[in-house]
């Protein structure tokens, strides 16, 4: 009997695991286009931005890699009801973001989240980042490098703590694929080649960016007892 | 009085197109050379020292922990030499024992971007900085 709970436990981890779901993805892309959210997003890599007018051009965020971007269950969630992730506008730092993205319903939620998890990029290396409290991360976050100069987080006693000009970190435990942290501190190139963020690469070491992807990637509510 | 040709006539009108044709390329030419290292700092450096310079960027909350140098302050902005501008803009705060809330751009900018940043600084300043 165990056996065979397990063996049915295994399958469907590896179902969940598994998150293209072809059929669904088709669909989903289908609902991309059809709702036009290709005016903000493109989705076909790799990276087009070579001058800062480029990346000024564009009115959102590039989704050609959003399924190493992004956890699964968080992105369902977000366009079924999408909350602010920025506190300003994309690409203003004079207005602050009131939100006010487009929602998805029904069906649609499923087959847009199943469209953008299979758009994935081979720069994001599987399974090295465990999410983990970390000192030296924090140190590096918060003093080093401070990445609470630009981004917010929830500081300590949850005082929500840091600049505001890009997007919020608060939770991104939930939201960000730990891997990817540490891919997109290490490879800025490759995803976002003009950015307001600096580059890091060549500062921090591969060892320190690996604390900060751990430490960031810990950013989720505790578990209740 | 003497009617001008069509010959004059056409000859003014193709002059006029030409001057006016010239005049537009000049106009809009020049502003987007002027404002390259402009766009640079509203880019980078606005998110902390503002569009205007003044030190008040978004980032800029009563939680953070320093005060974002205001380069319209000409009399500190004088304090510091155009090398001491390159540096801290290159390798950050520490570099000249300030915070490193101002990171190092050395790998995200280019050598014409930072030359041309501290050209914009000494602009918004108005100062020379010191010399020597």
């Amino acid at each position: 009997m165990r056996l065979s709970i397990t063996a049915i436990f295994s399958a469907a981890l590896l179902l969940g695991a598994a998150s293209s779901n072809p059929a669904g993805a088709a669909a989903g892309k289908d609902v991309f286009e059809a709702k036009g959210c290709g005016g903000c997003h493109y989705t076909e890599g790799p990276a087009r931005e070579k001058t800062i007018d480029d990346q000024l051009a564009k009115k959102g965020p590039e989704l050609w890699y959003a399924g190493s971007k992004f956890q699964k269950d968080w992105l369902g969630k977000w366009l079924a009801d999408p909350k602010p992730i920025r506190p300003m506008k994309f690409n203003n730092l004079m207005q602050e973001n009131t939100g006010g993205h487009p929602k998805l319903a029904g069906g649609d939620v499923a087959a847009v989240t199943d469209f953008l998890m299979g758009l994935t990029s081979t720069e994001v290396a599987a399974g090295k980042v465990k999410p983990k409290k970390n000192p030296k991360g924090r140190q590096i976050f918060t003093k080093k490098m401070p990445c609470s100069g630009c981004h917010q987080y929830l500081g300590r006693k949850k005082k929500l703590s840091g600049g505001r000009s890009g997007p919020s970190l608060v939770e991104a435990g939930l939201r960000l694929n730990p891997d990817w942290i540490l891919a997109y501190l290490q490879k800025p190139k490759v995803f976002k080649p003009v950015k307001m963020m600096p580059v890091f690469a060549g500062l921090l070491s591969d060892k320190d960016m690996l604390n900060v992807a751990r430490y960031v990637a810990n950013f989720k509510p505790k578990k209740k007892k | 009085m003497k009617q001008p040709s069509m010959n004059e006539r056409g000859l003014k009108e193709v002059l006029a197109i030409v001057v006016f044709t010239v005049l537009v390329a000049l106009f809009s030419a020049a502003p987007a050379f002027a404002s390259d290292p402009e766009k640079v700092f509203k880019f980078y450096c606005a998110q902390c020292h503002g569009l205007t310079g003044k030190g008040d960027g978004p980032n800029v909350t009563k939680d953070f922990p320093v005060s974002p140098r205001n380069f319209t302050n000409a009399k500190e902005m004088d304090k510091l030499s155009d090398a001491d501008l390159k540096n801290v803009i290159l390798d950050g705060g520490p570099s000249v024992s300030k915070s490193p809330m101002m990171p190092p751009w050395s790998k995200t900018l280019t050598a014409e971007q930072v030359d041309g940043l501290v050209k914009h600084l000494r602009g918004i300043c108005k100062c020379k900085g010191k010399q020597g």
